[in-house]
């Protein structure tokens, strides 16, 4: 019996993180590859924490951080800044190491743009274009690790 | 998605594991969520993954106009199988692989349908 009834609590503690994990956030280790986050997030990598209620109740805002499925590398989780919602006009700049250009486009339906807060080391919505809302997988509210940034994120820099 | 599923609805059943290791191959019926509306999850044929060409035809009630476009990197290109009546990639363009959430295995209901689906009508 005390076999069955610690195989029940285990199986318990699997659907609690199931549901946890799915539905109201994870804790996202965010081994960032390059630094395309900077100065948010730190080039040798963070632990952020994330909630999956404003990306499941449509409740994001242009310069909250996400993490979404990349669009080019489905296995790899990417985390960048929202920068524009569905409809929105986006301009941009196409290319900051060479020149100044500026584009402008309107984010389709369905799609939202991404974009790293160092634009001069990141790959987002600039290269691979809006992103399906359907990618988005969570709102990164909280830098648990390093201790020096523990806390909430930064907001965008100017 | 005629004949394949009815028009009045299915039941099926769609299992993850191909999705999850990347085991889908062209002719298997998925289901995605919709690029244009997220909250929608529709059922559409795998044409082709990422790198192989597709042709398909552009508007097949005005024209026989075929297009042939390769599908980038991380994409998948999806088409209903009644492509007269189907928004599809031909419409949205090639779906991120990410937004793929199963692969349709089984038709339980209707019951005249029960069993594993269709392949692709010629």
């Amino acid at each position: 019996m005390g076999g069955w009834s610690s195989f029940i609590s285990v199986v318990r503690a699997f659907c609690l993180l199931h549901v946890t994990n799915n539905y109201l956030g994870t804790a996202v280790f965010l081994q960032t590859y390059g630094p395309s986050m900077l100065p948010t997030l730190n080039i040798s990598g963070n632990l952020l924490l994330a909630e999956r209620i404003s990306t499941l109740t449509g409740k994001l805002r242009p310069g909250d951080v996400v993490i979404l499925r990349s669009p080019e590398s489905p296995r790899k989780i990417v985390c960048k800044r929202l920068i524009g919602m569905e409809g929105d006009q986006v301009t941009y700049v196409v290319d900051p190491m060479n020149s100044d250009r500026c584009q402008t486009v309107v984010v389709p339906k369905g799609h939202v743009w991404v974009e790293g807060d160092n634009i001069y080391a990141s790959k987002d919505s600039r290269n691979f274009g809006a992103v399906p809302y359907g990618l988005l997988k969570g709102r990164v509210f909280w830098t648990v690790l390093p201790r020096k940034d523990f806390g909430s994120l930064a907001p965008k820099p100017k | 998605m005629l004949p394949t599923l009815n028009i009045s609805g299915n039941l099926l059943l769609a299992e993850r594991i191909s999705t999850r290791t990347g085991k889908l191959r062209p002719g298997d019926v998925v289901i995605l969520r919709s690029p244009e509306s997220p909250r929608k999850i529709v059922c559409k044929r795998l044409i082709g993954m990422e790198g192989d060409q597709v042709t398909y035809v552009v508007d097949p009630m005005n024209s026989d106009r075929c297009q042939t476009v390769v599908v980038p990197k991380g994409h998948v290109w999806v088409e209903g199988d009644n492509i007269y009546a189907s928004k599809d990639s031909r419409n949205f363009g090639a779906v991120p692989y990410g937004l793929l959430k199963g692969r349709v295995f089984w038709t339980v209901l209707p019951r005249k349908d029960f069993g594993s689906l269709a392949p692709k009508p010629k």
